[in-house]
């Protein structure tokens, strides 16, 4: 009863929302969901199962990009190459999982670091596909003729996708899988040893983030309507993992809660725009320190009705 | 190009990224940390030397006591703010951490000292000279200078001195060293600061080099991949390892394309990870249970 409850009230706030706030309010909210899905990836893949990643804005590449450029060159709609270019980022993070979840620890990070540097330096020489160092347009998302362009029109795309992807999630880490995760990382040993495929198991995580990176990279990538490759490097994925850290990692309502710290924090200190980088960092010092290993004290029970 | 010209410019990119590997193996080796901060030290190393020598007017040599100093009490900060209070937490929580005090300083630095590039003084001069036909810049050679003279004296420290034994003691064996009184946690605080220390004097030398901006500090991958091309665990690996891929990305760049030289480094890492993780001159990694 409180789940339909709450869905009713979800559904309603979804409605009123475009009434309510101005333009550039729902541009916010979009960026805020649209982040929220890719740091969702890293709840899985480092919250849940342990497993540091570096990668993630590598992946968002490939999701903004990847349904860029099927537009561009091919011409496949957004609407169908977001989740084609998703899927085809979590085929590559399971085979990069595969390869590199054999070494744990800090060699991943090192890694997955490597990884996002040498996507981050593709996307700028490959100047055919990529545009190279000027970037690349992006193709207005349309379904038919129907045409989404302004944030206002986007909000209708953005969070019912956000929303169903956290949803999904949010569900699939409470099943089996989720549970397998959650063993693994408190002991890789004692897991395996009740029969748990535990490289597979952490390469489908990874598989998981790869594919929630590029659906949120996809999602944003009509909003902002241009892409830069300097926006998908080593020191963005430092600030998506930041935003798991600072939200939260071991449950999706962290994901939200640090991408909107992440995306609201710029608003609330408009005074102190030389600092707000700084803010951020010692923020993320803080919430390493003080919840080093929950990274998730704030346990909201939302949508566990009983 | 001249083949002895490009090994004389490949040494210089090696001694650099040995130095900065040099750090990452003396933390790794004495407290199992890998520091995704040091590149961010390396670069606030050298603004350390800078802020004396731009708005106080101090001179070259007073300013660089002054930023080994600041850096040694960075090292400090850093042991008792982070390293300290999560000594008993995961690996994740640690190296997160890392990662978090990195980003604190790059950003301390971009809100402080703005984000673009500030010019910074050579050790010596950098005209080159020629000698026997091979161009020598003696600002480079300065840096090669340095890389083998901090080795060494780290060789010496650690072998020749109490501290230094204690170091190495607690490297090897962190439970039997505190068995025979060695207290841990002053060996990792020395450890700290000394590989805080070793950060601001790669910063100081690469600085003229490269341009100094709060994002010099990802000149730290260079300085892993370096690291773990020597297996992460010997300093004199470090050093190896540094040069094998100044020479890598000197003759990639010379003999493939310019392009390739940039991805070269990240390339050797991921393979090296992939491939023998114990690195080139490390001893098989046999996981315990």
């Amino acid at each position: 009863m409180r789940r339909v409850a709450f869905a009713a009230i979800g559904f309603g706030l979804f409605l009123l929302a475009p009434h309510v706030l101005r333009d550039f309010q729902l541009f916010q909210l979009c960026l805020i969901a649209g982040t929220a899905v890719i740091v969702l990836g890293l709840v899985v893949v480092t919250g849940m199962a342990g497993q540091i990643s570096l990668a993630q804005s590598a992946f968002v590449a490939v999701g903004s990009y990847g349904s860029a450029i099927l537009a561009d060159k091919c011409h496949i709609p957004l609407w169908a190459g977001i989740p084609v270019s998703a899927v085809g980022a979590a085929f590559v993070g399971f085979a990069l999982g595969q390869i590199t979840l054999r070494v744990a620890g800090h060699y991943l990070a090192l890694a997955t670091l490597a990884f996002t540097a040498i996507v981050q330096l593709i996307l700028i020489h490959a100047d055919d596909l990529t545009g190279g160092a000027a970037g690349m347009p992006v193709p207005a998302f349309a379904i038919g003729s129907l045409v989404f362009s302004k944030a206002g029109q986007l909000y209708y795309v953005i969070v019912p996708a956000a929303v169903t992807a956290f949803l999904i999630f949010a569900n699939l880490l409470r099943s089996r899988f989720g549970r397998m995760l959650a063993a693994m990382r408190q002991s890789e040993i004692a897991t395996a040893s009740v029969g748990i495929d535990v490289l597979r198991c952490k390469a489908l995580a990874f598989a998981a983030s790869a594919f929630l990176g590029a659906l949120g990279g996809g999602l944003l990538a009509p909003l902002t309507s241009y892409l830069d490759p300097a926006q998908f490097g080593v020191i963005e994925a430092i600030s998506l993992l930041a935003m798991a850290v600072i939200g939260g990692m071991r449950s999706p309502i962290g994901a939200i809660f640090g991408s909107a710290i992440f995306i609201l924090l710029p608003e609330a200190l408009q005074h102190f725009q030389t600092y707000l980088g700084l803010i951020f960092a010692l923020l993320l010092c803080v919430s390493i320190v003080a919840r080093p290993d929950g990274l998730a004290s704030l346990r909201l029970n939302l949508g566990r009705g009983r | 190009m001249h083949l002895a010209q490009i090994i004389i410019s490949a040494l210089t990119n090696g001694a650099v990224y040995g130095l900065i590997a040099l750090g990452f193996v003396l933390i790794y080796k004495g407290t199992g940390v890998v520091n995704f901060g040091y590149g961010d030290q390396v670069m606030a190393g050298a603004y350390f030397a800078l802020i004396p020598m731009t708005f106080f007017g101090v001179p070259y040599w007073p300013a660089v006591i002054i930023a080994l100093l600041s850096s040694a009490l960075l090292g400090m900060l850093i042991y008792g703010l982070f390293m300290w209070p999560l000594r008993n937490q995961s690996l994740l929580a640690r190296i997160i951490a890392t990662l978090a005090y990195g980003t604190a300083l790059r950003e301390f630095m971009r809100a402080f000292m703005g984000p673009n590039a500030w010019p910074f003084p050579f050790l010596l001069s950098p005209g080159a000279v020629a000698v026997d036909g091979v161009l020598v810049v003696p600002a480079n050679l300065a840096i090669v200078g340095a890389a083998l003279l901090v080795l060494s004296m780290l060789y010496l420290f650690l072998e020749r001195t109490f501290v230094g034994k204690a170091i190495l003691a607690t490297c090897d064996n962190r439970l039997g060293a505190s068995l025979i009184g060695v207290r841990v946690s002053h060996v990792f605080l020395s450890i700290w600061i000394l590989a805080s220390v070793l950060a601001t004097i790669a910063g100081i030398l690469v600085a003229p080099l490269l341009t100094l901006s709060p994002d010099m500090g990802l000149i730290g991958i260079k300085g892993f991949t370096a690291a773990v091309l020597g297996g992460f665990t010997s300093l004199p690996g470090a050093v190896v390892g540094g040069v094998v891929l100044g020479l890598l990305e000197a003759l990639t760049g010379t003999y493939v394309s310019s392009t390739l030289k940039d991805v070269i480094s990240y390339v050797v890492l991921f393979a090296i990870i992939l491939v023998r993780p114990q690195g080139l001159l490390g001893p098989l990694l046999v996981k315990k249970v």
